[in-house]
């Protein structure tokens, strides 16, 4: 578990920060060191060895600051999940980012992991997290999971990789339709959530568009609706301190007793956070009873192509759907009424 | 690529430690290794189990998943930085008396995410002890008792501050 | 010494010792009802203030100046020949003292007929070379230096796959470790043929992982041709004379120490190979050598409970009558039979119920993983899970209560030796205390919240262990100010064996417990114990040391006799005092008078364990209750409260029992809903041998867990009455959390762990194939 020799810096500025990233030599890599959660361990077992790691901990102009603005809510990059988690706003407004935040790993990971971290994290799955076998995500032939022992992965891959996406967060970061800041050596650019996941490609085999030379400063989630309403549920084969089996995150609104803007996402089911449009279509105009739920839990695993080991996930996943549309529409009805 | 050591302090239990080191030396290893302070325990080494569990500027931290030298100028508070001229802390009372540990390996860590919960929250909630904890492995199964230790050092702390604030008063 | 005598035993039986040492005849045991004065109290560990300020020192915190750090290269494959390995780059690296692998290593023998550094790689984890460098993080970078070239061989990972015919073969004589171990009683075929409901089942349990958070290992220093070890065990005198053998040492010359280990159950019993490494390494060196397995190779290569696969036929009367016991059960051993796997999976078919017709086979199967060694009451957790998930099956389809079930089959005597139970009732008394505590009877089961259903779940058990055994000595010196000191070789591997034993000899010598200090784990101090395991510390020790403390009674009071002028009939000790019969209390003497006054003399006492009852048999039982919700929507349960009773003869001291049992039942949970190791069929590789996706319970995952204390002393068993509890309360668990699930929801499942994705498909397909009404 120990890791290779690398050298370390602590840049003056985001900027700073940049620059070293573009200055790694040919052969080397430089990476950045934000709270190590995930990067420690992927070096610790052996699956990336950067020569150089770039301290982005204590950098003044690299956001760690969660604040409501006109433009809705600002999770700076750095800010740290147990930031989110506990911020007096965000369970008010946006329970289901507290509740992803707070339902990921440990209070001490909580203490340490960012925003930019937990959305840049790579895959769990244990093939990939393990340096004798060459997956097709690490550069290789072949997803050794696929006929191996599949039982966390995808249920919708559109890639050779059939690992899942592991943040909780990302699922309702998407459901809320957030909006990622990125800074690379040529200034900033907006990239909405939708896109800023995409499943791995053979000449891009992770899980975002972030290019190696970029740094994730910030996420924006718009402001809500009147009357919007969100939440993200985990299933885990713990009680605690597990990524998930499966999650959802869903936000809508209630206008005139019909559900409407609702946004469905699960997490766990596929190598990126997955949007599902067909849900959202059987549930907006149509009002809020449990058989509307039922279909629409239906609609979202249409499609799935279960691997040998985890068909349960489709029952699983549809379980929680209708759970979250029954609890949030619970909700929105005892509003409508008092 | 430069790989060379670096001069770091750190500031741990209230002592400076000026060292010269190498940058992918975990904390967990400098602590254990060169401070020979080997209350905290290595156990995953990957931040899987909680058996490091430090408190970093007040904040329970796994030291196997920090650098040292990213440690530098933070306030560093290990096991043996909680009993004082052989007075155990109310926390390390508890846990004896609620019998909160066998083998005792996961320990220090348990105990650290305590006081790290004490520390902000001084009449934390049941729920709350067991949140504090939910980052700690016991093997042995010591959880029962140990959130009966978190209950009962609520009550030996608030019996130790009225006493300081006798004292004080006095 | 007088108070021991030398017993020479007749039989020719294995398991006998031809010699014993044995207490005094005349060492009655304390009664029944006895009131004492320091047993049965719940005082706090002794070493507690050690382990709550991070002193307390493990063999991982060893620190001595030159100290090295050595780290094992491992087999990345299942199988292979290792035709070369090429460490020259690795001892040129700076930092490396030592490297050492198969081309230059002694040929030591070791599990199999193997060697050390084995010329064949049987496992994924099976080791290949080592090194000691000046950091962990030195050795890592030198294991990276060697080069090793490989020649895959065919490899079989799958227990079943294994006995196929065309298998790969593990070792060159086939894949069935050891003779099977057959059993048999009355006719079972005409017993099933009797029955009027026979209850017929494949039942299958995963491996689980130890997973004790101080990983195996060592610390070895030599000192010319003395080596001392400072390692992670249950057993010093075991490494002791293992690590002896191995490195052609007199056993003078080998020291093990081991004053505090970060839990054990049942896997650190041997010295594994890295304990013969680490020595090597150090002599290498010149310097002293810490090897410490990493969690990684710790989940490899350092032992798990055997899976198993059982095949159950029960039968019955009508009226709940058992008429036949048929079980057959294939068990994986891993690459190796190492020692200590103790794996008894058949014992509890045998034993737990009345039953005139009961046959038996275990066989043991290699594959090419890690060995499997003892884990906690091992083959009695596997076999529970089956034999009482069945019992639970068949009172549902004798429509009978599960508890009525068990009583009406119920046995007070060892049906396998023909002897009756020292505690008859024993287990009697256990599903009464379990069953009342938990409110078993007039159960009502609360209406269904959403689709969250409640249920609750029985399990019993009778457990071979906890007997305690011969032999086992322990020595008290009674110093000049009055304060004792106890001496044993015996080990406390958190069950706080220090504490229990502690009070026994306080108890017997009549002091306060305070007064006590207690040196064990060190084989140059003090007489040989055997190894903590089979719940034997207390009941081994125990009464070793309460002859030792009544050896030194007896000539503190000659002593005080002469100091007191009284005749030692009128002398009594309590409380740290000398009593003189019909004197008050304030007129005592204190113990100090007496020591002070024939000081620099030393009084010593020495004790040895006597024999087990010829005639009877000891047993240790247990029951307990469940009580879970399922949320049917999304497969999750609940384990709600655990009632739990079991006996351990008499209760030295509560508080540990109470952390015992509640630990014990905490383990369970993990082997009942989450814990499993998983391997690649395709490769061979173990994929979690993590703390990550290897899950151990959380704190949220363990609901209360009600200890319902059954102090029933057991004077037969051996002059304290007390017997073990270190391994039973993980054994009803699972099958109890089973039984549980299925009345909430009527689903049976067959297989461990009952783990949420298995519910979740078991309930999609609707296999609940008695789905309650």
């Amino acid at each position: 578990m120990s890791m290779r020799a690398f050298a370390y810096q602590r840049p003056a500025s985001v900027d700073d920060a940049i620059a070293l990233l573009g200055t790694s030599g040919a052969s080397g890599s430089t990476r950045l060191l934000g709270g190590g959660t995930d990067l420690l361990t992927l070096m610790k077992a052996d699956l990336v060895a950067p020569d150089r790691l770039v301290d982005v901990k204590r950098l003044g102009d690299f956001p760690d600051t969660i604040e409501v603005t006109a433009e809705g809510l600002v999770l700076g990059g750095r800010a740290t999940l147990a930031d989110v988690e506990t911020h007096e706003l965000v369970g008010q407004l946006y329970p289901a980012l507290s509740d992803a935040a707070g339902s990921a790993a440990t209070p001490q990971l909580r203490n340490m992991a960012t925003v930019a971290g937990n959305l840049l994290q790579r895959p769990r799955c244990w093939y990939f997290r393990n340096a004798r076998f060459d997956c097709w995500l690490k550069g290789g032939d072949d997803c050794p999971a696929r006929e191996g022992e599949n039982q966390l992965h995808a249920l919708f891959a559109g890639s050779p990789c059939v690992a899942v996406h592991p943040s909780d967060l990302a699922s309702a970061l998407l459901a809320l339709d957030a909006t990622v800041r990125i800074r690379g050596p040529h200034g900033e650019r907006a990239v909405p959530m939708a896109a800023f996941f995409a499943q791995p490609t053979d000449d891009r085999r992770t899980e975002t568009t972030v290019h190696a030379d970029e740094l994730v400063l910030s996420v924006t989630v718009p402001p809500l609706a009147d009357g919007a309403r969100n939440i993200y549920l985990k299933a885990m084969d713990r009680k605690v301190w597990a990524f998930a089996l499966a999650g959802a995150a869903v936000s809508l609104r209630i206008d005139d007793g019909k559900i409407a803007n609702a946004r469905v996402v699960l997490g766990a089911v596929a190598p990126v956070p997955w949007r599902c449009e067909a849900a959202e279509r059987a549930l907006n105009g149509s009002e809020p009873r449990d058989e509307v739920f039922a279909s629409a839990a239906d609609a979202a695993l249409e499609g799935a192509t279960p691997l040998t080991h985890n068909a349960y996930k489709v029952p699983l996943a549809k379980g929680l759907i209708r759970r979250a549309l029954a609890s949030l529409t619970d909700e929105a009805s005892r509003l409508v009424s008092a | 690529m430069e790989t060379d050591r670096l001069p770091a302090v750190l500031h741990v239990n209230g002592d400076e430690h000026p060292l010269l080191l190498e940058p992918r030396r975990t904390l967990l290893d400098v602590l254990r290794e060169d401070l020979l302070l080997t209350g905290t325990k290595k156990v995953c080494d990957m931040g899987d189990c909680g058996a490091c569990t430090v408190l970093v500027d007040g904040n329970a931290m796994y030291s196997c998943l920090l650098l040292a030298v990213d440690c530098e100028d933070r306030s560093i508070t290990t096991i043996e930085g909680l009993a004082r001229d052989g007075r155990l802390d109310p926390v390390q009372q508890a846990f004896i008396a609620a019998d909160a540990f066998q083998c005792g390996f996961c320990t220090p860590g348990q105990i650290m995410s305590l006081r790290g919960l004490l520390d902000v929250t001084p009449a934390p909630s049941d729920a709350q002890i067991e949140r504090a904890i939910t980052g700690n492995l016991c093997r042995c199964g010591a959880y029962r008792h140990i959130l009966d230790a978190g209950r009962l050092a609520i009550t030996l702390e608030a019996a130790q501050r009225e006493k300081n604030d006798v004292h004080a008063a006095r | 010494m007088s108070t021991l005598h030398v017993d020479h035993l007749s039989s020719g039986e294995g398991d006998e010792d031809a010699y014993r040492l044995a207490e005094a005849e005349s060492m009655t045991p304390w009664e029944t009802h006895a009131t004492l004065d320091v047993v049965g109290h719940g005082h706090a560990r002794l070493e507690g203030p050690e382990k709550v300020t991070g002193n307390a020192r493990y063999a991982y915190d060893v620190r001595l100046p030159g100290q090295l750090y050595a780290k094992v290269l491992r087999s990345p494959h299942p199988h292979a020949r290792v035709k070369r390995v090429d460490t020259s780059r690795a001892t040129a690296l700076p930092g490396v003292h030592a490297v050492i692998s198969g081309e230059d290593a002694p040929e030591i023998p070791f599990y199999e007929n193997t060697v050390l550094f084995e010329r064949t790689v049987r496992y994924q984890g099976d080791e290949v070379a080592a090194v000691a460098a000046e950091t962990e993080d030195i050795a890592a970078d030198a294991l990276r230096l060697i080069g090793v070239e490989y020649e895959p061989l065919p490899f079989v990972v799958d227990l079943e796959a294994a006995l196929r015919p065309g298998a790969p073969n593990v070792h060159a004589d086939g894949n069935v470790a050891g003779e099977p171990k057959e059993y048999e009683r009355g006719d079972v075929e005409a017993g099933l043929r009797e029955a009027d409901e026979v209850i017929e089942h494949m039942f299958t349990t995963q491996v689980a992982l130890h997973n004790c958070l101080e990983p195996h290992g060592c610390t070895a220093i030599w000192d010319g041709d003395q080596l001392t070890l400072w390692e992670s065990t249950q057993s010093v005198f075991t490494v002791r004379e293992q690590v002896a053998e191995k490195l052609d040492l007199p056993e003078h010359h080998v020291r093990v120490i081991k004053h505090h280990m970060g839990g054990g159950f049942g896997s650190k019993q041997i010295a594994w190979k890295q304990s013969v490494i680490a020595a090597l390494l150090a002599r290498r060196a010149s310097r002293p050598v810490q090897l410490m397995l990493d969690r990684e190779a710790e989940n490899l290569a350092a032992g798990n409970r055997n899976p198993t696969q059982q095949r159950v036929r029960i039968g019955a009367k009508r009226d709940g009558t058992l008429t036949a016991i048929d079980v057959r059960i294939h068990q994986a051993v891993g690459a190796y039979m190492v020692g200590g796997e103790g794996s008894n999976t058949t014992g509890i078919y045998q034993g737990l119920y009345r039953c005139p017709n009961v046959r038996t086979e275990q066989i043991g199967v290699f594959i090419n993983t890690g060995p499997a060694v003892a884990f906690r009451a091992p083959g009695y957790v596997e076999g529970a899970f089956g034999l009482e998930t069945a019992m639970d099956e068949l009172a549902r389809r004798l429509e009978m209560d599960p508890l009525d079930l068990r009583l009406k089959n119920y046995t007070g005597e060892d049906q396998v030796e023909g002897k009756p139970y020292t505690l008859p009732d024993g287990l009697r008394h256990c599903y009464d205390r379990a069953t009342r505590a938990f409110g078993w009877r007039g159960y009502e089961r609360p209406p269904n919240n959403g689709a969250k259903r409640r249920g609750v779940g029985i399990a019993a058990h009778s457990w071979m262990g906890g007997s305690g055994h011969p032999p086992g000595y322990a020595w008290i010196k009674l110093n000049t100010d009055g304060s004792v000191e106890i001496i044993t070789g015996t080990q406390d591997i958190g069950t706080g064996a220090r504490t229990g034993l502690a009070q026994v000899a306080a108890e017997e010598l009549g002091v306060p417990l305070d007064q006590v200090a207690f040196h064990l784990g060190d084989t140059a101090n003090g007489p040989y114990a055997p190894a903590s395991a089979g719940s034997a510390t207390q009941a081994t020790i125990g009464p070793a040391l309460r002859a030792a403390a009544l050896d030194a009674k007896r000539q503190l009071l000659e002593a005080a006799a002469q100091f007191l002028e009284e005749p030692v009939a009128r002398l009594s000790v309590g409380d740290g005092k000398i009593h003189v019969e019909g004197e008050p209390d304030e007129r005592a003497t204190p113990i100090a008078a007496v020591t002070g006054s024939i000081a620099p003399h030393m009084i010593q006492g020495q004790g040895a364990r006597g024999p087990n009852p010829k005639d009877k048999t000891v047993r240790t039982f247990g029951v307990q209750c469940v009580e879970v919700e399922v949320d049917v929507e999304t497969g999750e349960v609940t384990v709600l409260r655990v009632v739990a009773a079991h006996d351990c003869g008499r209760i030295i001291n509560p508080k540990l029992v109470d952390s015992q049992v509640i630990g014990g039942v905490t383990q369970g949970i993990g082997y009942a809903l989450t814990e499993e190791r998983v391997v690649d069929a395709a490769s061979g590789i173990v994929l979690n041998a993590n703390l990550e996706e290897y899950k151990v319970p959380t704190v949220s995952d363990i609901p209360p867990i009600q200890n319902a204390h059954v102090d029933m002393p057991d004077p037969e068993a051996n002059t304290t009455g007390a017997k073990g509890i270190g391994e039973p309360p993980v054994i009803p668990t699972a099958p109890a959390i089973g039984n549980a699930i299925y009345d909430a929801v009527g689903i049976r499942l067959h297989d461990l762990p009952l783990s949420r994705p298995r519910l979740l498909m078991a309930m999609e397909s609707g296999k609940g194939e008695e789905a309650r009404a």
